[in-house]
């Protein structure tokens, strides 16, 4: 696999190739002086998150392309249709030549496709920039605190449930595919939502409404689920100082 | 923003929406779940963001994503997100030009 990654590498413009897999370790890379190991890690654990993000809209995915001032990154899925995988993420500066390269990501591409069903992809710690000192390199499990996917969320769960649900009544919350029974139990759901957004961002109304349909799959959304709902939200928070806050702050219905 | 005329009238452009960062909806095109949408749409670009700032890539100007079926583009508009889902994806890079545009004339 270094190989492959070694050929992008080599192309004008590219800093960086890295394969990270569905949970957002990283495997393997090849990198310049500045994108070190650690850093790549950091890296792959944030874009796992956009894969998942992505899955929720568009769950058999093939490439993510994304346009910065200075440079781009482009993500191509290395499973199978529908299914969670393999990642590869090449960092690119102004200078690519978008065309050469995508010819030659998607050679890459069918080649790790091919590493990973031959079964010779394998997390490696040989994975290194061209000028890194060696002691920059860490362990390929160790990835940085806060970098990978959250516990409990399973993107492939909510990709393939939750964008389709629609089990739905109106409600002023924002979440307007949740049915509540009443708008005691909508307003809690509010609450649930603004909370959670303090912790993971946005993305929060989709966990309330994944949540709802998990603790209360036949009935309207009551007050009597609230708690299993609640812990089923925690499971959400990685840190456990944010979860503890997060489940005191919606103690009292 | 409103989502640009040009945009709307491509019969590519299944569905579209304006949102905030924040996953707040401004503007919904053909797509009943605007919410969810911009949810989505508004912690995308913020991961993404991230990874770019990270990798010192400068601003988020635009994310594209394509399937089998249907490809999607975000462009970044100051403050709001404009996104766009376009089927089939072949069309996905001309539906990115004209945003891209759009967003220039928008802000010279």
């Amino acid at each position: 696999m270094e190989a492959i990654l070694q050929g992008l590498l080599d192309l004008a413009g590219v800093g960086a190739a890295i394969v990270f897999d569905a949970t957002g370790q990283m495997v393997d890379f090849r990198g310049r002086a500045i994108y070190d190991r650690p850093l790549c890690e950091q890296v792959s654990g944030t874009l796992n998150k956009a894969v998942d993000t992505v899955r929720l809209q568009q769950e058999e995915w093939e490439s993510i392309t994304a346009q910065f001032a200075d440079g781009r990154l482009l993500l191509q899925n290395l499973a199978a249709p529908g299914a969670r995988g393999h990642v590869l993420a090449v960092v690119a500066d102004s200078t690519l030549n978008a065309s050469f390269a995508t010819v030659a990501i998607r050679v890459a591409t069918q080649k790790l496709r091919k590493a990973i069903a031959g079964g010779t992809l394998e997390p490696s710690a040989s994975g290194s920039g061209t000028s890194a000192p060696a002691g920059s390199q860490t362990p390929a499990g160790s990835r940085p605190p806060g970098s990978g996917s959250q516990p409990g969320y399973d993107s492939r769960t909510l990709a393939s449930t939750g964008t389709t649900w629609s089990k739905s009544s109106s409600s002023s919350v924002g979440l307007s595919r949740v049915a509540s029974a009443n708008p005691a139990s909508a307003a809690f759901l509010a609450r649930c939502a603004k909370q959670l957004a303090r912790h993971v961002g946005p993305i929060a109304k989709v966990y309330v409404e994944e949540a709802v349909r998990r603790v209360s799959p036949d009935a309207p959304f009551a007050l009597a689920s609230a708690k299993s709902l609640v812990e089923d939200l925690a499971a959400q928070i990685e840190d456990p100082a944010d979860r503890t806050e997060f489940m005191k702050a919606l103690e009292k219905p | 923003m409103p989502i640009p005329p040009l945009i709307a009238k491509l019969p590519e452009v299944k569905s579209a929406v304006v949102s905030d960062r924040s996953g707040g909806v401004l503007e919904a095109l053909r797509q009943k779940d605007g919410e969810s949408v911009a949810a989505v749409v508004g912690f995308l670009s913020g991961a993404i963001a991230e990874a770019g700032d990270h990798l010192g890539l400068g601003a988020l100007r635009l994310v594209s994503f394509t399937g089998p079926a249907r490809g999607g583009v975000v462009a970044v508009a100051g403050a709001e997100l404009v996104a766009a889902f376009v089927e089939p994806p072949g069309s996905l890079s001309s539906v990115e030009r004209l945003l891209t545009s759009a967003l220039e004339r928008k802000e010279t």
